[in-house]
This record gives C-alpha cells, sequence and structure tokens, in this order.
C-alpha cells in the first residue's frame, strides 16, 4: 500500500487490538481520505466493529491513529468527535426518548459549566439550529424533525444516526452497518446519499453487509476476516477476487452431499 | 494481646450476621440481578417473631397477633419464625420482585429500598421502636486463651452461619437447580433456551437468602437486641463484603464478614485507648464499610460484574419542561394562599411540603434527568444544615450568604460523590451512596463532638432588618419565614427549568440514555456527571438549610438515612422525571401537608412512614412515571382523543407502517 | 412418525412492532437438514428466534409436532424438544463441562451421554474444564453435544461457524448432519458458509432483506451458484431470474 498523498482524513498504521488471548484486529491499516468512501466488509467477527469501535476510543488498541496529521490515540471518545471523526453505531443507540432534532443538537452543541451559567442566565431561545436542519436534509429525515427517535423505524433511527453524525461537523465519518434495516431500494437511495456526503467534504468510512450497496458506493474496499486485512483495492477487483469471495461464501468444498 | 483476641472473638459474632446477609445477597444477585437493599430487613422480621413469642408468647402478624397461652419452647418460636420468613421470601419475590426482573436498576433499587423502610416501618409498629432482649440462643460460656476470656457464643454463631454458607455453596456447585442458577446469571437466555425457568430458580434463592437471614438475625439478636433500624442497616456492610467478593464468591463473602466484624470489633477498642481523639471516636465503625466499598470500587472499578438479563422495560420518559408563566404564577399564588390561610402546624406542614419539594427536585436532576442514583440526598442536606448551624452561630455570617456557602459545601460533597460515579452507574453507585449515608450519619451527625447531643442551633435569618425567623412566641411559623421559603423555592425551579430546558439538559438526557453514544457524540459523560451531582447537591443543600432554618436547632434524626430514603420514596412517588413530580413529593413528603393531615384529622400519623412505602411499591411496580407522569399522560390521553374529533387520527407511533418494496 | 416435525407458515417477526422477517415458510422432517442462508441484517437470526418464543410472531404460525405454539412460554418450548443453540453458542463460560452435561439432561442418561460424547471424543478430556476456558471449537462441540444430550426433536444452529476455523466447520457439519440422520432429528441450520451449509442441506432458504428470495433443493442451489451469488452481491440481475427456483 503507497504512503497517502495528504495526511488530511483518517489513518490508522498497524492497529491492533487483543481482547486476552485473541487478536480481533491485527495490524489493521487504512486511509480514508476527505471525499473518499471507503468500504470495510468482512464475513461476521471478523472484527470490523471492533475496528470502529478502537478508531473512536472505545477500546483499547495498540498502533497509531492519525487525524489530519495529529495522533489521537491518546484521546478519549469525546475528544475524538469533537477533534472531528464521527461515527454511527450498529444498533442506532439513539437517545429514544429525545426528538430527532434534539438527537442532534446534543452533538452539535456541548455541554459544560459554562454552559451550565448560559442555560440559566442566557438561554438560547432558539430551539434548532441550521446544523440540524441541514444534516437532517442530507438524510432526507426532515419531516420528522419532530418525532421522538425510538418511534421511527429501524431504518430511519439508523439514517438519524448518520444525521447525527453529522451534525457536529464531522471530518472523516465511520458508518457502522447504517443500511442493515433498509429494504433493497431504500438502501440504494442512501448509496447516493453517502456519495453526496463524500462530495461534500468528508472521507466516509462504510461497513456493511449490503455487497450492491458497498461495492456500488465506495471508491475503496479493505476486507477483513479474522481480525486480517486480507484484501484492499477497487469494488470491481473485490467482486472477482477469490479471496473475498471465498471469505463471504466459503470455498467451494468438495461435494459431500448425501 | 489477649484483649485484642477477645474483641476479634466478640468481632465475629457481628461477621457471622454478615455472612447471613451477605451470603443472601449474592444468591439473590446471581439469581435475579437485583441487589436487594431490604436483605436486612427481610431477614429482620422472621427474628422478631421468634423473639417477641419467647419474651410474652405472643405471635405477632403484619395485622393482628395472637396471644398464646404460654410462651413456646424455643425450638418451636424459632420454626415459626423461619415459616414466617420463608412465606415472606415467597411473598416479596411473587408479588414484588418478579415483576421488576426486567425493569431498569433504577427501578429494582427503588423497589428493593421501597421493601427495606416498608418492613422498617412495619416493625417499629408491631414491635414498638425499642430494643427488644433476646434470650441467647447459644449457651454463654467462655474459656482462658492468652490470659483473656474468650466468649464460645461468638464462636458457635460464627461457625454455624460457616456451615449454612457451605451448604448454599454446595447447592450451587452440586445440584442441578443450583448449577442451572450459576448458568442463567451468567447468560439467562442460554439457560431459558436449554428448558429452565429463572423464575422458579430465583424463587428459591430468594427464600433460601431470607430464612439464611434470619437464621443469623435471630442468633446475633442476643448479642445487641434486636432494634428495627440497626438490624435494616446492617445490609451495608453486607453489601460491603458482597463487593469485595466481585458479588460472585460465597468463600470470599465468609471471609470478608468476618474479617469486617472483627476490624469493626477491634476500631471499637482502638478508640477507648487514651491516645485516641474524642472527635473521632463516634461512628467509626460505621466509616470502615464506606472505605471498603470506596476501596474496592477504585480497584476493580469497571471488572466488577454485573449480572446480564434482557431489559424490557424502558426508564420513565422525561419531557423536556418549558417555562409557562401562566401555570407558574398560579402555582405561587396557590403557594401564598396556603400559607397565608394556614397557621401554626398546618402552616408549618406547607412550608416543610415547599423544602421537601426541594429535596425531590435535586432527585429529579441527578436520577430523572441524569439518570443516576443516590441514596445520600439526605446527607447533602445534612452537611449543609450542620455547616448553617456552624456558620451562623460560630461565624456569625449574614442571611443569604451563609445559605449560599452551605450549599456550596454541599455541592462540594456531591461531586466527591460523583467521582465513583465515573466508574460504576446503577446498584453499585446505590451502594456507594448510602454507605457515604451511613458514615457521615453515623460519624458526623451523630458525633457528639461535632454535633452536641442538646442540638445544633441556627440563628434566625434576616434580611434589610426583616426578621426572616421561623418562630416568634406562640407563632410557630411565621409568614415572612414561610413566604421566603417559598421564594427561594421558585427561584430554585425556575433555574431548573432554565437548565433542563437548555443544552446542559439536554446533554443529561444524552447521558442518561446511552453514555456510548453520548460519548461519541462529543459529550464529556464525566464532566456531565459531576456537573448534574453539584446542581442536585446544591438544590439538596439549600433544602437542608431551609430545613434547619425551620427547627431553629438541629439534630440528626432531621437528615438520618431513612429519612433521606422517605424523600426518596415520595419524589418517585410523584415523579422522578419532572417538576410537577417534585411538587406532588413536597406534598406527600415526611412532615408535609399529607403527614400533617394524616396526624391532625385522622390521627395515623405513626402509620406515615409504612403508607408511604407502600405507595412507593405500588407506585413502582404499576406505574413507573409517577403519579405526576401519570397524569401527564392522563391529560395528553385526553387532549389526542379531543383532537381526534377533528382532524384525521395520526399515525400510532409505536408502530410505524412498514414501507412495502417495490419488488414483491 | 409425523412428517413435519416443525413448521413456520407466513411467519412474520420483528421487535417492537416492526417486522424483521416477514412471509417465511418452511418445513423440517425427522432427519431433514434446512439451510437458512442470507446476508447479515437478512433477518435469519430473527426467524430462528422466533421459533423457539423469544421474539414475539407478528403474524403467521409456528407449529412443534403439529400444534401451534400459542402462549408458550420459550422455557416451556424448550422442554418440548426444540433446541436452539444461539450464535453467542449458548454456553456458560464460568461452568465445566461437566456441569453443562448435568444441565441438559433432567436425569442422568449415561447411554445417551456416550453416544453424544462418541461423535465430540474431544469432549471426554475436558471433563472437568470451564468452558471459557476452551478454544472456540471445543465450545462449539460442547454447545452442540449438550443440546443432542437432551434428545431434541428439532434442533436449531444459528451460525455455528462464526469464529471457529473453516477447517473445524468442514469436520462438524457432517457429523451433526449424519447425528440427525440417525436419530431422526429435524435440523434447522443459519451458515454463513454457504457452500458448506449447502453440501449438507437437503433443501436451502436464502433470505434478503427480511424476505424469503430463493428457495429450493441443496443440490440445485449449489448448481446455480450464479443465482445464489446475486442473491448476495447485487440485487440487480437477480431481479430478472427470480423464482426460477422457488418453490
Amino acid at each position: 500500500m503507497s504512503e497517502p498523498v495528504s495526511d488530511k482524513g483518517l489513518h490508522t498504521r498497524d492497529l491492533t487490538v487483543r481482547y486476552g488471548g485473541l487478536v480481533a484486529n491485527d495490524s489493521v491499516t487504512i486511509d480514508v481520505e476527505p471525499g473518499k468512501v471507503v468500504g470495510l466488509i468482512g464475513p461476521n467477527g471478523a472484527g470490523k466493529t471492533t475496528f470502529v469501535d478502537a478508531v473512536t476510543g472505545f477500546t483499547a488498541c495498540e498502533g497509531e491513529i492519525l487525524l489530519d496529521g495529529t495522533r489521537i490515540d491518546a484521546l478519549p471518545p469525546h475528544e475524538r468527535r469533537t477533534a472531528g471523526l464521527s461515527r454511527t453505531w450498529q444498533s442506532g443507540e439513539l437517545f429514544g426518548n429525545l426528538s430527532v432534532a434534539e438527537n442532534l443538537l446534543v452533538a452539535a452543541r456541548a455541554g459544560g459549566w459554562r454552559t451550565l451559567v448560559r442555560d440559566i442566565f442566557v438561554p438560547r431561545r432558539k430551539k434548532s439550529d441550521d446544523v440540524v436542519a441541514r444534516a437532517l436534509d442530507v438524510v432526507g429525515l426532515g419531516d420528522v424533525a419532530d418525532t421522538l427517535a425510538r418511534d421511527l423505524s429501524l431504518g430511519q433511527q439508523k439514517l438519524v444516526g448518520v444525521a447525527r453524525a453529522l451534525a457536529g461537523g464531522a471530518e472523516v465519518l465511520l458508518l457502522d452497518e447504517p443500511a442493515a434495516g433498509l429494504d433493497s431500494m431504500e438502501s440504494q437511495s442512501f448509496a447516493g446519499r453517502i456519495r453526496s456526503i463524500a462530495d461534500s467534504g468528508p472521507g466516509v468510512l462504510l461497513i456493511d453487509h449490503d455487497m450492491s450497496l458497498v461495492l456500488g458506493v465506495c471508491d475503496t474496499v479493505t476486507v477483513l476476516e479474522f481480525g486480517k486485512q486480507i484484501f484492499t483495492g477497487t469494488p470491481a477487483e473485490a467482486r472477482t477476487d477469490p479471496t473475498v469471495v471465498a471469505a463471504y461464501l466459503g470455498a467451494p468444498v468438495e461435494a459431500t452431499h448425501a | 494481646m489477649g484483649t485484642i483476641l477477645q474483641f476479634v472473638v466478640l468481632g465475629l459474632g457481628l461477621g457471622a450476621i454478615y455472612i447471613g446477609l451477605g451470603t443472601g445477597l449474592l444468591l439473590v444477585h446471581r439469581a435475579t440481578g437485583i441487589i436487594n437493599f431490604a436483605q436486612g430487613a427481610m431477614a429482620m422480621w422472621g427474628a422478631f417473631v421468634f423473639a417477641q413469642l419467647r419474651l410474652d408468647g405472643t405471635l405477632v402478624f403484619p395485622i393482628g397477633s395472637i396471644e398464646l397461652e404460654r410462651r413456646p419452647p424455643v425450638a418451636v418460636a424459632a420454626l415459626i419464625g423461619l415459616a414466617t420468613a420463608f412465606l415472606l421470601g415467597l411473598l416479596v419475590h411473587y408479588v414484588i420482585f418478579r415483576p421488576v426482573r426486567h425493569a431498569p436498576v433504577l427501578a429494582q433499587v427503588v423497589v428493593s429500598v421501597a421493601v427495606m423502610i416498608t418492613l422498617q416501618a412495619l416493625v417499629v409498629l408491631r414491635f414498638g421502636p425499642n430494643n427488644i432482649d433476646v434470650d441467647s440462643l447459644i449457651p454463654e460460656d467462655s474459656f482462658t486463651l492468652l490470659g483473656a476470656d474468650i466468649p464460645t457464643r461468638e464462636l458457635v454463631m460464627a461457625a454455624i452461619m460457616v456451615l449454612l454458607a457451605a451448604a448454599v455453596w454446595a447447592y450451587l456447585r452440586f445440584t442441578r437447580a443450583g448449577v442451572a442458577t450459576r448458568a442463567a446469571s451468567e447468560n439467562e437466555r442460554a439457560a431459558v433456551l436449554m428448558g429452565f425457568s429463572p423464575d422458579r430458580l430465583a424463587a428459591v434463592a430468594q427464600v433460601v437468602a431470607i430464612m439464611l437471614g434470619t437464621v443469623a438475625v435471630m442468633l446475633g439478636s442476643s448479642l445487641t437486641g434486636l432494634n428495627a433500624d440497626n438490624y435494616t442497616l446492617l445490609v451495608v456492610p453486607a453489601l460491603a463484603v458482597l463487593l469485595v467478593a466481585r458479588m460472585e464468591s460465597i468463600a470470599i463473602v465468609v471471609v470478608a464478614a468476618l474479617l469486617m466484624g472483627a476490624f469493626q470489633s477491634l476500631i471499637n477498642l482502638l478508640i477507648t485507648k487514651p491516645f485516641w481523639p474524642q472527635w473521632a471516636q463516634s461512628g467509626l465503625d460505621q466509616v470502615v464499610p464506606f472505605a471498603v466499598v470506596m476501596v474496592i470500587l477504585f480497584v476493580q472499578g469497571k471488572r466488577l460484574p454485573s449480572r446480564g438479563s434482557l431489559q424490557t422495560v424502558r426508564l420513565p420518559d422525561v419531557s423536556i419542561p418549558k417555562f409557562k408563566p401562566i401555570p407558574a404564577v398560579i402555582m405561587l399564588v396557590v403557594g401564598v394562599a396556603a400559607l397565608s390561610f394556614t397557621q401554626g402546624t398546618w402552616r408549618f406542614g406547607v412550608t416543610t411540603s415547599i423544602i421537601v419539594m426541594l429535596l425531590a427536585l435535586s432527585y429529579v436532576v441527578l436520577t430523572g434527568y441524569l439518570g443516576q442514583i443516590s441514596l445520600a440526598q439526605g446527607a447533602f442536606a445534612g452537611a449543609a444544615g450542620f455547616c448553617l448551624s456552624k456558620v451562623t452561630t460560630n461565624w456569625g455570617i449574614p442571611f443569604p450568604i451563609s445559605l449560599i456557602l452551605c450549599a456550596l459545601v454541599a455541592t462540594g460533597l456531591g461531586m466527591l460523590v460523583a467521582l465513583p460515579a465515573f466508574r460504576i452507574r446503577g446498584a453499585q453507585l446505590a451502594i456507594v451512596t448510602i454507605a457515604a449515608a451511613l458514615a457521615i450519619e453515623r460519624f458526623v451527625f451523630n458525633n457528639y463532638t461535632l454535633s452536641p447531643p442538646e442540638g445544633n442551633p441556627i440563628a434566625d435569618a434576616t434580611l434589610f432588618g426583616l426578621n426572616l425567623g421561623v418562630r416568634e412566641g406562640r407563632d410557630l411559623a411565621r409568614i415572612s419565614f414561610s413566604v421566603m421559603v417559598l421564594v427561594i423555592a421558585a427561584i430554585l425551579v425556575w433555574m431548573f427549568i432554565r437548565v433542563a430546558s437548555g443544552d446542559t439538559g439536554r446533554a443529561f438526557l444524552a447521558v442518561r440514555a446511552n453514555e456510548r453514544a453520548a460519548a461519541s457524540s462529543g459529550i464529556d459523560v464525566r464532566k456531565t456527571k459531576l456537573i448534574g451531582f453539584a446542581i442536585s447537591a446544591f438544590i439538596a443543600g439549600i433544602a437542608g438549610c431551609l430545613i434547619g432554618f425551620s427547627r431553629g436547632q438541629l439534630s440528626a434524626e432531621s437528615f438520618s438515612v431513612f429519612a433521606g430514603l422517605q424523600v426518596l420514596a415520595v419524589a418517585y412517588l410523584g415523579g422522578i422525571t419532572s417538576v410537577g413530580g417534585a411538587i406532588v413529593a413536597g406534598v406527600l413528603g415526611p412532615l408535609g401537608i399529607v403527614y400533617t393531615l394524616l396526624r391532625g384529622v385522622f390521627d395515623l400519623g405513626e402509620y406515615y412512614a409504612l403508607i408511604s412505602g407502600l405507595g412507593l411499591i405500588i407506585t413502582a411496580l404499576l406505574n413507573p412515571v409517577g403519579i405526576a407522569g401519570a397524569t401527564r399522560e392522563q391529560v395528553a390521553w385526553v387532549k389526542r382523543k379531543l383532537s381526534r374529533s377533528g382532524p384525521p387520527p395520526s399515525t400510532v407511533p409505536e408502530a410505524p407502517a412498514p414501507k412495502e418494496p417495490s419488488r414483491v | 412418525m409425523p412428517d413435519t416435525l416443525l413448521e413456520t407458515e407466513d411467519l412474520a417477526a420483528g421487535y417492537n412492532g416492526v417486522p424483521a422477517i416477514r412471509g417465511l415458510s418452511l418445513s423440517v422432517g425427522p432427519g431433514e437438514v434446512v439451510a437458512l442462508l442470507g446476508p447479515n441484517g437478512a433477518g435469519k437470526t430473527t426467524s430462528l428466534l422466533a421459533m423457539v418464543g423469544l421474539v414475539p410472531l407478528l403474524g403467521g404460525e409456528v407449529r412443534v409436532l403439529g400444534a401451534p405454539l400459542g402462549r408458550r412460554k420459550p422455557h416451556q418450548i424448550a422442554r418440548s424438544g426444540v433446541l436452539l443453540v444461539p450464535d453467542d453458542r449458548g454456553i456458560f463460560y464460568g461452568l465445566t463441562v461437566r456441569e453443562h452435561l448435568r444441565l441438559a439432561g433432567r436425569k442422568a442418561d449415561p447411554e445417551r451421554e456416550a453416544q453424544v460424547l462418541d461423535r465430540f471424543p474431544v469432549l471426554r478430556n475436558l471433563d472437568s474444564r470451564r468452558a471459557g476456558l476452551m478454544s472456540g471449537g471445543e465450545q462449539q462441540m460442547l454447545a452442540i453435544a449438550k443440546a443432542l444430550l437432551a434428545r431434541p426433536k428439532v434442533l436449531i444452529i444459528d451460525e455455528m461457524s462464526l469464529g471457529l476455523a473453516p477447517k473445524i466447520v468442514q469436520e462438524m457439519l457432517p457429523a451433526i448432519r449424519d447425528l440427525a440422520k440417525e436419530d431422526g432429528i429435524g435440523l434447522v441450520l443459519v451458515e454463513q458458509h454457504i457452500e458448506l451449509a449447502l453440501s449438507i442441506a437437503d433443501r436451502g432458504v436464502i433470505l434478503n432483506h427480511g424476505r424469503v428470495v430463493l428457495t429450493g433443493a441443496a443440490g440445485d442451489l449449489l448448481r446455480d451458484r450464479h443465482l445464489v451469488e446475486a442473491a448476495y452481491f447485487g440485487a440487480d440481475q437477480f431481479a430478472d431470474t427470480e423464482g426460477t427456483l422457488a418453490g
């Protein structure tokens, strides 16, 4: 793999995660440059979510994580977020009894002692935000802004998760199975939205099992199997690469059929 | 050396009780995932029945009693005591704990606290508030070792409890049901898939646990006599023991329990030494469990296992409050009217209700919004109250600076308690806070050096020459004092609404809903918790100061652990998630309007604690949003009904219509 | 012996009233092996959980030995002979192998135990080993052994291959198939390793996006591999050929 042309975006170098004796990520090196969509795929249990957890600070890891050329591996999760590294969760993980717009506001406005003082003495009158409206527009959920998050369908919740990740301003988006739970038509239109997010600036790392989505939208694809990086290349190469096909469907077996 | 040995052995008696309670706690936790704060109170009932039978042959039931012709022999009385324990265990499991098995931890903690204060109140009602002295079940004897009298009774007690704990260990290890209990505690779903009913296993565990505790309390009652408060709170050191054992190992429970008992006994020896400072004598043994809990949590922190089970019930809903001028003015007018049309005890009751409303509001901030459990709010209030006594009488600091200063002391204490909340949450946080509350109560409030038994006088407040004192001559509750309380309460509520509806409140709700999602949205979870504890303790501190002003002088009872838990009870009862709930809680709260009514009109004052405990159990089981929340839901329901007659019905939010894919 | 041990008819199931699987009809008879396949999020696990009562039905019916599940609780369904080995393997890390086997049968049944352990001889040497200390393959063998020990009528295995080296899977699956045939157990498998699953199955059902997209005899599916690949890698070419194998 060649060195990246710029150090903008997210770069991991030999990122390794161990759970006891198990190596869940083994020297994973990935570059997510601004405006690019990188697919991270692999069978269940390959270590994809572990990778996102490690990069965003929810799991301890070895190796280097660089965001726009700065090491961020020592920062706690919320500081990585404010530095511009934004993620979604496989299971949505929305704040269920907040409205969709409020979910986004949580990300858009940081709390703290100063916020507390301001809340008491000079509260912000405006309960919405341009940032929020724009983020909701990107995922096409402007019309449910005032609905409680938990009342949405799973697919919509995933999209709110994406909007929430966008709302605080993001240099790099890590999307963990954002399209699981969407039907195939929704999934197709979601692909277009991801492309337009990337075109507007941020780099996107996309984990998904919907192969047509991943192979259709990504610029490059990295395949993990048992924590190891077994392939990195273009979607077209991935489609025909025997190791990739074997990882997904299993290598052809000697017929033992009774 | 001999004396030390003697005290160690004496402490084994206490250790034996901890074995009984600690093993029971462990068993119940493994079988249900619930940490049962009522373990001591539940174990105590059967022992009281036993003791009363031995004392005068009266068989006492929760309602009514039978006078036996003569006192039954020890064995018969003990069997009857154990039989009542058995029935109580079954009742509590099937009626109370089983329904909350899959509820959020908060509801589980609240329910077990409710059982605890209900049983404590019931014991006081049925058996009286005083110590009952009990003949020892074990013959008293002693032998001489190293020149000291070593009692055999404590040794025999410890031996019996060790054997019983070993029996429980063998049950978990060698019987199919016991192995299944362990299996289910690790992976409940997998146990179900093998055909086990976790409910039945839990019932067995619950019954075994209460019987074990009852035996321990029966044996132990001869040491100190039976006392409702003491035995209810013996659960705190037992919880410390449980944490030492990482909620897993019965062997460690046994060892830690005996060590804890011995160590507390040694401390009681230590403080009699001439070199020991007088101010540090009282209640030092109660600081031990707290210290143990803190050390364990800092050493083991996140590695403490919590039992996994599928949560199916969600936390009570929170709606972000809006400041509405008209209801606010109405509330104020109602408040002023209530104060001006009443006098004497009634006005005092209304004033107390307003203060309790503030205490409940401190729970709304911390528990309702931030989702953290604290059983130490009473201690925060008390710290401010005692501080107020020093500040006003010794230093002469004027009002309102004294008020704010003391509330800030409580704030500091609250932020200190927030530190463990960085690493733990849920029931474990409840353990820390109740241990802290008990340690503060015994070591500070009950400490005659720090807080003289004749009371801590608090100087009346004055502002610009206006006397804001509570009493004058025969007037028990002066209007100017009551109005001051109302104004302070109104300011705090108004500030709370601003915080809760602002960015801070939203951050609280985000942390409550999902800590890791909050962190991934850029929220500093630790700082947010710190802020929440600070606000909550500040409000509790103001309330504590107002309680101080309203009494003129403070005694430890005003801020006992039970007083704090009772406020938690009414706060949850009213509705832990809203200002409305806090107001309801104030009305219901101890010494408040409803209490005054019960006492003055129905002469039922002594039943107040029991009624509030039972009310809390029922609320927690049936209606987790509390009275205010339920009312709000009713209003919303009516509004929906009314609006439906106009525009067509909106879609039901629970089940958004799935979009049909075009290709079928 | 009845023809079908377990059947689902037009099953729909999911959480919070939102179906994750719709219109699933399948049946499995004694000694039959049905493979349920499809990419992640297709609704496979939800289907299995619905069959054992752990996810509420939103429509359709599940029948065990001809009788609908009705309001039976999950542990009662398990006792009636439908056992699920979930994707977390459903074993208990703190318990020894012996204790697992103890839990499996209501009464001690040395004959059956010997019979099962003959299939997984590795477990004989691990009698007092805690499950948490065993390798993934050993854990999976334990999970299946304890299920077989209970003499199930239907055995449902979710993602047996998860986290296992392909070699182990290739050894275990045929062994399980043979045992099912011998004992007349109906076997339902959810597998990622499609080739392997189809090579031992009698029939295959392929799900995607919560619906059945392809069913057929396992041999046919293996032969028309491009259809299976289409179901996984892209929907475009698939749309034209749908139904050619269905039914």
